[in-house]
C-alpha cells in the first residue's frame, strides 16, 4: 500500500504530477545509515563554539554574586577598567533598566539593587584574553548587605514570608496551571481502592560535554551575527531583535550561525543572560566578543531540570479500572523564571493521558525562592510527573491485589482513543511495549519473589507528532537541484547531535530516488535556512521530516515534468532510481538526472528547479482549559528493570534493562537505538545518583567528581526494543523518540526495588542511604 | 633545591594541577619528579619495595603485587580513570594525604614503611605515623618521599581493599576499608572444605558457619579505614579483638562494631556520618572475608560473583 | 618567560616556545591550533582532553607543558594516515553509531587506541575500564563499546 499518497494528500501539495515512492522496497529509509556529521567529528575537525575564532575577537567573563540574597551597596569597576588588555566593563547601568528576559520577563541580564541568587550576574568584562578578563573580575569591588534567604518553596509560600521579588505581590507566581477533567470527587466515592502519597524529584543538570558559549559580532550597520549553540534559532532571533531594539539598535538584522553543538538536551531552549551580556560587550567594544562557560559555570549558571514536590492520589474500581488521578505540585521556581515554570503544561500529558483515566485534577504552583531557576530538560516535566504516577500505580496495584502488569494492561491506551485532555490517539503501541518488557524480563517468573531481586516496569506517553506549544509548530524546507543530480536541502531544523540532518537526508534521498551521498543538508544559518520553531518536544523527525518530505515530493514533481518533456514520455510512467530517470513502460527512455537538469538549466528560457514546503502539523493549541490535541500523534514506551538490592549497603544493581519504544516507524534504527540508549542512561542517572546539592542557595557539587553522572562502567545490560506501529501521519510512518528514552526509567527502577526488598523510595535520587534507612525502618516495624 | 622558594614538587600532577587551577596553590615553580628513575622502581625480591613515583598503572599491571599484596592492587585499579592512573603516583596519593586517599588504607594494613630523603639525610617512618591530618604529613620542607617498603608475608596471608562508591569509576570513596588477614586452619581437611564453601552461593552466614566449624583462626590482622577520620586510620582495637580467635559470624559482627566505635565519620556532601558508620560494620566483615578468600583460592576469586 | 620545548607530535618533531605555566592542552589548542582535543572540564574529570603520551592515555588538561619534552604524543589529528585513510577506530565509530554530538569522541577514540595498542583482544570489562574516564552524555556508551569491540575483533 502506497501510504505516501495518503500523506501527500494530507500535506495538500496539490501537485499536477503525483510522484510515487515504492514503500515496499525502500532503499534508504529504514536503513542503519551512519550519521553524516560523524566523519568530521572522528577526525577532530568539527568546529564547536569552543573552537570558533573570529578575527579581532575579545573574551568575555562574568562576575557572579557571592550571596544568594543581598543588597548591592557598592559596585566599583574602576580598577578592572584600568587593567591592561581590558576593553570594556559593564554593569546593569549599561543596560536599559526595563530590559528583562525569560517567559515572565522578570530577569534582567545584569542585576542591580538586589541579588536574588548565587548565579546572579552583576558585572562583565571584555578583554584581549580569557586570563586577563578573569583577572579583571577579581579587581571589581562589590560591597553587599547580606539578607536572609528563602531556600524552601514551602517557606516561601507561607503567610508573611519575605517577598523575593519586591514588585511582585506574592512569591507564588501567577500561573494558570489547573487541569480538570470529569469529576474527581465523585470518582473517589466510586472507587474501590485509593492510594495517596507524596513524591519529589531534585534539580539535575544536562551535563553537556561542550559547555555553553557564543560569539556576538556587529557589522558596520549594527546588524548582529551570533555564533551560537541555540536549539531555537528562529525564536532566538526574535529575542535578540527585541534586545537590540531595547538597546537602541532599532530594526536591525540578526543572523544566527550555529556551530556544531556539544550537547543539547533542552539546555539551549531558552536564551540566557550571558548571550545578552556578550551582545552588550560587543556593542561597547565594537569588536566580536566570545563568552565560553567554564565547567563550574556550566553547573551553577545554567538552568537545570525543574524540581518537584508532588502529592498524588489514584483510584480504581474492583476490576482494576482506573477511576481518577489527582495531583498537586509545588515547583521551586528559583529567583527568576525560565521554562521550568511552564513544565506543568507538559506534565499534564501523562497526568491526563497515561493509561485510561476518566477523571483527572491537577494543579501546580510555582514559587519564587533564592535558589537557582530551571528551564527545559529532556522530557520537560514528563519524567517528574511519570515518576509519581507510575510509582503510585504500583502502590494501587498492591492495595487492589492486582499484578502491576495486569493493572497496566487493563488500562492501557489504545489507538482511536480520545483522552480526557482531548488528545486523539492515532497509532499506539503501548500494549506491545508492555508485553515486550514482560516477555524479555521474564516478569511472571521473577515478580513478587522478594528475595533481594525484583522486577519493575513503567510506561510513558509523550508527544510524537510535533507539539503546538507556541502558536506555530511549523518547519520549513527549501530544496534546490544543482546541475549534476545532487540536491541541496535547506531545513529549519537544527541538528543537536541526535542526527536530524541524517534523517532529513534519508527522506529526501528516498523520495527522489538518489544516493544519500548526493544529498547535502544545510541547517545552521538563519540567513539561509527557513523558519522552524525549534528542536524540542521530540518533534524534529516528525515535523522536519514531513516538511522535507513535502518539499522533496514537490521537486520530484518538477523533475518528472521536465524529464517527461525531454524523454517524450507520459510522466505517469516515470520514476527515479539511483539518480537515473527511467520509464517503466519503455526501457529505452532513460536519462541520468544530472543530464536532464543540465538540459533544463542551459537553455533559452530555462528553468531553475527549486521547491519549498512549510509543514505546520494539524495539531492544536490548548484552549484556556488546557484541552486540545497538542500533537498529531503520541509516542509510547515501557521500560522494565530487574534489580538486585544489597540489603547491607542499600546499593542497587541493575541486572537487566529493557526499553521498549513505539516509534511509528524506524527511519534509521541505528540512530534510534542511540536515542534510546542515551536517554535510558540519563534516566538511570536521574533515578539512582544525580542531584545538584545546594546548601543555602550555593551549589556544592558543581563538578564531574561530585555530580554523579554515569560512566561507561555504570551501564547495565540494556536491550533497546523498537516497536513499529506505522503512524500514517508521520514521514514514512515515523514518530518522535528524542525525549521518551528517559521518561519512565526512575519509576521502573523504584518499582523494581519495591518488588525486591519491599521498600519504596519516593524522593529521587534513590541513593544507598535512602534504601538502607528504609530497610532498617521496615525491619523495626516488622519486629 | 632548598633555595627554590615557593616551589612545589609535582609528579603525576593530578592533585597539584587541580589545586593550582582552583587557586588553592600558587607555587612560583614546579619541580618535576615524574621522570626520575630513582623514584620509579618496583622490587619484589624480598617483600615489596617501590618508588614514590611509581604510577598506579605500574602497580596495576604487576601480577606479583596483585597476588601477594592484593589490597594495593585493589586500590590502584579502582582509582579515578585510566588516564589518571597512567600519571598519578602512589607517592603523590600518599603525600596529598587526603582522608580518602585510596592507597593509604592498603599500605597501612601492609605495614608499610615510608623512605624519606631530604637535605638533612634519609629517614624511615611507619606509614601510620606519616599522616598528621587532612593534607598534612610529617614531611619537612625540602623533603621528598623516596619510596615504600613492605615486608614479605607468608602463604596464609591475604589482603583486600573495598572502596565504597556511588559510581563504578571516577569516584572518591564514601568510605574505604582495607584488611590483611593471616589465618591458620584447625583441621587438616579444612582448607579444602573452606574452598568448597567459597565456591557456592551460600549466604555469608552459612559460609562463616562453615569456617567456624573448620576452626579457621585469625592469627594476625590489620584493619584500616578511610574517610571516617581526619586521616586514614587503623582500627587497632578491632584488630586486637580479632587476633588469635576462631572466625565466626558473631565475632566479625563484634569486630565491625568495635571498628565503628574507633571511627569519627562526619556528614559531608559525599556521605552521611550514620551511613559511614553502618558501612564500617558491613565492609570490615566483607574485607576480611575477601582477604580469606584470596588466601584459600588465590587463583580464582572471580566466581561466583559476590557482593563481597 | 618562554622556554623551548621539543617533542614528537603526530609523527613530526616539533619545536615550540612555551610558557611553562601552560598545560599541554593549552599548547595544542591555542598555540598549535589542533582543536580536535577538547576541554570539557579542566580538572581531569571528563577525559575530553585525552591524548596519548608515550603509549599511555593522559588527560592533557592536567599535563604541564614542559613535561612533554622528549615525549611522543599523538592527538586525534594524528590518527588518520597521511593520505586521509581513517584509522579503524574512526571508521568503527562512524559505522556503529558511536558519535552523537561528538564532543567526547576524540578523547574516547584516543583512550580506545591506547588500549588496543597494548591489548588487541580486550574483554568487555577491559574496554569499559579503558574509557571509564571519558564521560559521554549523549550515547549511553553502548555503541561506543560496540565500536571498540568491532575493531578489537571480538564481539
Amino acid at each position: 500500500m502506497d501510504n505516501l499518497t495518503t500523506l501527500e494528500q494530507k500535506l495538500q501539495l496539490g501537485l499536477a504530477i503525483q510522484p510515487k515512492v515504492n514503500m515496499e522496497s525502500l532503499t534508504t529509509v529504514g536503513q542503519r545509515i551512519p550519521k553524516r556529521d560523524a566523519p568530521p567529528k572522528v577526525i577532530g575537525a568539527a568546529v564547536y563554539i569552543q573552537d570558533m575564532k573570529v578575527p579581532g575577537m575579545l573574551h568575555g567573563k562574568i562576575l557572579y554574586s557571592k550571596h544568594p540574597h543581598a543588597r548591592i551597596l557598592k559596585l566599583d569597576t574602576s580598577k578592572a577598567e584600568k587593567l591592561a588588555g581590558v576593553r570594556a566593563v559593564i554593569t546593569a547601568a549599561d543596560m536599559p533598566a526595563s530590559f528583562r528576559i525569560g517567559v515572565m520577563k522578570d530577569n534582567p541580564p545584569l542585576k542591580t539593587g538586589k541579588v536574588l541568587s548565587m548565579r546572579d550576574e552583576i558585572a562583565a568584562v571584555a578583554a584581549t584574553s580569557p586570563e586577563i578578563a578573569e583577572e579583571a573580575l577579581s579587581l571589581i569591588e562589590v560591597e553587599y548587605e547580606v539578607l536572609p534567604g528563602i531556600f524552601d518553596p514551602l517557606e516561601a509560600m507561607k503567610e508573611g514570608a519575605m517577598l523575593i521579588h519586591e514588585e511582585a505581590k506574592s512569591n507564588v507566581l501567577k500561573m494558570p496551571w489547573k487541569l480538570v477533567c470529569g469529576d474527581v470527587e465523585a470518582a473517589k466515592k466510586e472507587s474501590a481502592f485509593i492510594v495517596e502519597d507524596t513524591f519529589s524529584t531534585p534539580w539535575v543538570t544536562h551535563c553537556c560535554l561542550g559547555t555553553s558559549g557564543c560569539i556576538a559580532q556587529f557589522d558596520t550597520k549594527n546588524n548582529l551575527t551570533m555564533y551560537s549553540n541555540t536549539q531555537i534559532p528562529s525564536l532566538a532571533q526574535n529575542d535578540y531583535v527585541e534586545a537590540l531594539n531595547t538597546f537602541g539598535f532599532k530594526n536591525r538584522r540578526v543572523r544566527i550561525i550555529q556551530c556544531t553543538i556539544g550537547g543539547g538536551f533542552g539546555s539551549k531552549l531558552d536564551t540566557y543572560s550571558y548571550e545578552y551580556i556578550a551582545i552588550m560587550l560587543a556593542m561597547k567594544t565594537r569588536k566580536p566578543v566570545k563568552i565560553i562557560f567554564t565547567r563550574e559555570e556550566e553547573f551553577f549558571a545554567t538552568s537545570p531540570r525543574q524540581c518537584t514536590i508532588t502529592k498524588i492520589s489514584q483510584g480504581c474500581d474492583n476490576e482494576g479500572r482506573l477511576t481518577f488521578r489527582e495531583m498537586e505540585m509545588i515547583l521551586d521556581n528559583g529567583a527568576y523564571t525560565s521554562w521550568g515554570a511552564t513544565t506543568p503544561s507538559v506534565m499534564m500529558l501523562p497526568i491526563s493521558s497515561l493509561y485510561k483515566v476518566p477523571n483527572v485534577k491537577y494543579t501546580a504552583k510555582c514559587v519564587y525562592t533564592n535558589n537557582t531557576y530551571s528551564q527545559a530538560m529532556r522530557g520537560y516535566g514528563n519524567p517528574q510527573a511519570t515518576f509519581a504516577i507510575e510509582s503510585s500505580l504500583d502502590q494501587l496495584a498492591e492495595v487492589a491485589g492486582i499484578d502491576p502488569y495486569d493493572l497496566r494492561l487493563k488500562n492501557a491506551n489504545e489507538p482511536g482513543e480520545v483522552t480526557p485532555q482531548n488528545f486523539k490517539i492515532t497509532s499506539c503501541g503501548m500494549k506491545e511495549c508492555i508485553d515486550e518488557v514482560v516477555k524479555r524480563l521474564d516478569w511472571k517468573g521473577k515478580h513478587g519473589k522478594g528475595t533481594g531481586r525484583g522486577v519493575g516496569m513503567a510506561s510513558l506517553i509523550h508527544v510524537g507528532g510535533g507539539a503546538r506549544v507556541y502558536k506555530s509548530d511549523g518547519c520549513g524546507t527549501i530544496i534546490k537541484m544543482d546541475d549534476f543530480g545532487k540536491v541541496d536541502v535547506f531545513t529549519g531544523a537544527s541538528d543537536i547531535g541526535q542526527g536530524s540532518e541524517t534523517i532529513v537526508a534519508q527522506i529526501v534521498a528516498e523520495v527522489l530516488g538518489i544516493p544519500i551521498d548526493d544529498v547535502n543538508v544545510i541547517n545552521n544559518d538563519t540567513d539561509i535556512c527557513p523558519w522552524d520553531v525549534g528542536v524540542h518536544a521530540s518533534r524534529t523527525t516528525f515535523v522536519a521530516g514531513n516538511s522535507a518530505l513535502g518539499a522533496a515530493l514537490k521537486i520530484k514533481s518538477q523533475i518528472l515534468e521536465v524529464a517527461a518533456k525531454l524523454l517524450d514520455e507520459d510522466p505517469v510512467w516515470l520514476d527515479i532510481k539511483n539518480g537515473v530517470v527511467f520509464s517503466s513502460k519503455n526501457n529505452e527512455k532513460t536519462t541520468p538526472l544530472g543530464k536532464a537538469l543540465r538540459k533544463v538549466h542551459y537553455t533559452l528560457g530555462g528553468k531553475m528547479l527549486m521547491a519549498e514546503y512549510f509543514y505546520d502539523p494539524p495539531n492544536a493549541n490548548f484552549d484556556k482549559d488546557f484541552k486540545g490535541n497538542l500533537s498529531v500523534s503520541y509516542a509510547y514506551g515501557t521500560h522494565g528493570v530487574e534489580v538486585e538490592v544489597d540489603r547491607e549497603t542499600g546499593q542497587v544493581k541493575i541486572l537487566s534493562y529493557i526499553a521498549a519504544h513505539d516509534v511509528g516507524k524506524a527511519i534509521n534504527p541505528l540512530l534510534l537505538e542511540g536515542q534510546i540508549y542515551g536517554g535510558g542512561l540519563q534516566g538511570i542517572g536521574y533515578a539512582l545518583g544525580e542531584k545538584m546539592i545546594y546548601e543555602k542557595g550555593e551549589l556544592k557539587n558543581g563538578n564531574f567528581l561530585d555530580y554523579k553522572m554515569p560512566t561507561a562502567k555504570d551501564i547495565p545490560p540494556v536491550q533497546a526494543v523498537i516497536v513499529e506501529t506505522d503512524e500514517k501521519d508521520g514521514p514514512f510512518g515515523a514518530k518522535g523518540i528524542g525525549e521518551p528514552g528517559l521518561v519512565p526509567t526512575a519509576p521502573a527502577i523504584a518499582n523494581a526495588i519495591y518488588d525486591a526488598v519491599g521498600v519504596r523510595i519516593k524522593d529521587l535520587p534513590i541513593t544507598p542511604e535512602k534504601v538502607l534507612k528504609a530497610l532498617k525502618e521496615k525491619e523495626k516495624k516488622g519486629s | 633545591m632548598a633555595s627554590l622558594d615557593g616551589a612545589k614538587y609535582i609528579a603525576g600532577g593530578t592533585d597539584v594541577m587541580v589545586l593550582i587551577r582552583h587557586k588553592k596553590l600558587k607555587p612560583k615553580n614546579l619541580i618535576s619528579i615524574r621522570n626520575i628513575k630513582d623514584l620509579a622502581y618496583i622490587d619484589t625480591a624480598n617483600g615489596l619495595k617501590f618508588g614514590a613515583a611509581t604510577t598506579h598503572s605500574d602497580i596495576d599491571g604487576h601480577d606479583v603485587i596483585k597476588r601477594a599484596y592484593s589490597a594495593l592492587t585493589d586500590a590502584t585499579s579502582w582509582l579515578g580513570s585510566r588516564q589518571i592512573r597512567n600519571v598519578a603516583t602512589v607517592g603523590g596519593n600518599i603525600c596529598n594525604a587526603a582522608p580518602s586517599a585510596d592507597t593509604a588504607c592498603p599500605l597501612l594494613v601492609l605495614d608499610t614503611m615510608v623512605s624519606i630523603v631530604g637535605p638533612k639525610g634519609t629517614r624511615e617512618v611507619a606509614l601510620d605515623d606519616f599522616f598528621q591530618g587532612p593534607g598534612k604529613t610529617v614531611l619537612e620542607p625540602g623533603e621528598l618521599v623516596r619510596g615504600f617498603v613492605i615486608p614479605a608475608f607468608g602463604e596464609n596471608t591475604g589482603s583486600a581493599y573495598i572502596k565504597h562508591t556511588r559510581r563504578q569509576a571516577m569516584d572518591l570513596p564514601i568510605i574505604g576499608i582495607a584488611a590483611r588477614v593471616t589465618i591458620s586452619v584447625g583441621k587438616s581437611t579444612a582448607v579444602l572444605r573452606c574452598k568448597d564453601f567459597l565456591c557456592t552461593m551460600e549466604s555469608t552466614s552459612e559460609i562463616l558457619q562453615g569456617f567456624a566449624e573448620e576452626e579457621l583462626r585469625c592469627e594476625d590482622v590489620r584493619i584500616a579505614m578511610g574517610v571516617v577520620a581526619p586521616r586514614p586510620i587503623r582500627a587497632k582495637k578491632a584488630e586486637a579483638a580479632l587476633k588469635g580467635k576462631v572466625i565466626s559470624e558473631k565475632l566479625l559482627q563484634e569486630i565491625g562494631e568495635i571498628a565503628a566505635s574507633e571511627a569519627s565519620p562526619r556528614d559531608s556532601i559525599r556521605g552521611e556520618a550514620w551511613y559511614r558508620s553502618e558501612m564500617i560494620r558491613v565492609l570490615v566483615k566483607r574485607a576480611i572475608l575477601r582477604s580469606i578468600d584470596r588466601i584459600i583460592r588465590p587463583d580464582d576469586t572471580v566466581y561466583p560473583k559476590r557482593l563481597w | 618567560m618562554k622556554k623551548e620545548l621539543t617533542f614528537t607530535l603526530n609523527g613530526e618533531v616539533i619545536r615550540a616556545e612555551v610558557d611553562p605555566q601552560w598545560t599541554l592542552l593549552y599548547l595544542l589548542r591555542e598555540v598549535l591550533e589542533l582543536t580536535g582535543t577538547k576541554e570539557g572540564c579542566g580538572y581531569g574529570e571528563c577525559g575530553a582532553c585525552t591524548v596519548i603520551i608515550d603509549g599511555q592515555a593522559v588527560n592533557s588538561c592536567l599535563y604541564p607543558v614542559m613535561e612533554a619534552e622528549g615525549k611522543t604524543i599523538t592527538t586525534i589529528e594524528g590518527l588518520a594516515s597521511k593520505d586521509g585513510q581513517l584509522h579503524p577506530l574512526q571508521t568503527a565509530f562512524i559505522n556503529e553509531g558511536a558519535v552523537q554530538c561528538g564532543f567526547c569522541t576524540p578523547g574516547m577514540i584516543m583512550s580506545a587506541k591506547a588500549l588496543l595498542d597494548t591489548n588487541d583482544k580486550p574483554t568487555e570489562e577491559e574496554i569499559k575500564d579503558a574509557v571509564a574516564g571519558n564521560l559521554c552524555r549523549c550515547t549511553g556508551y553502548v555503541k561506543i563499546i560496540d565500536a571498540i569491540k568491532t575493531v578489537a575483533g571480538g564481539r
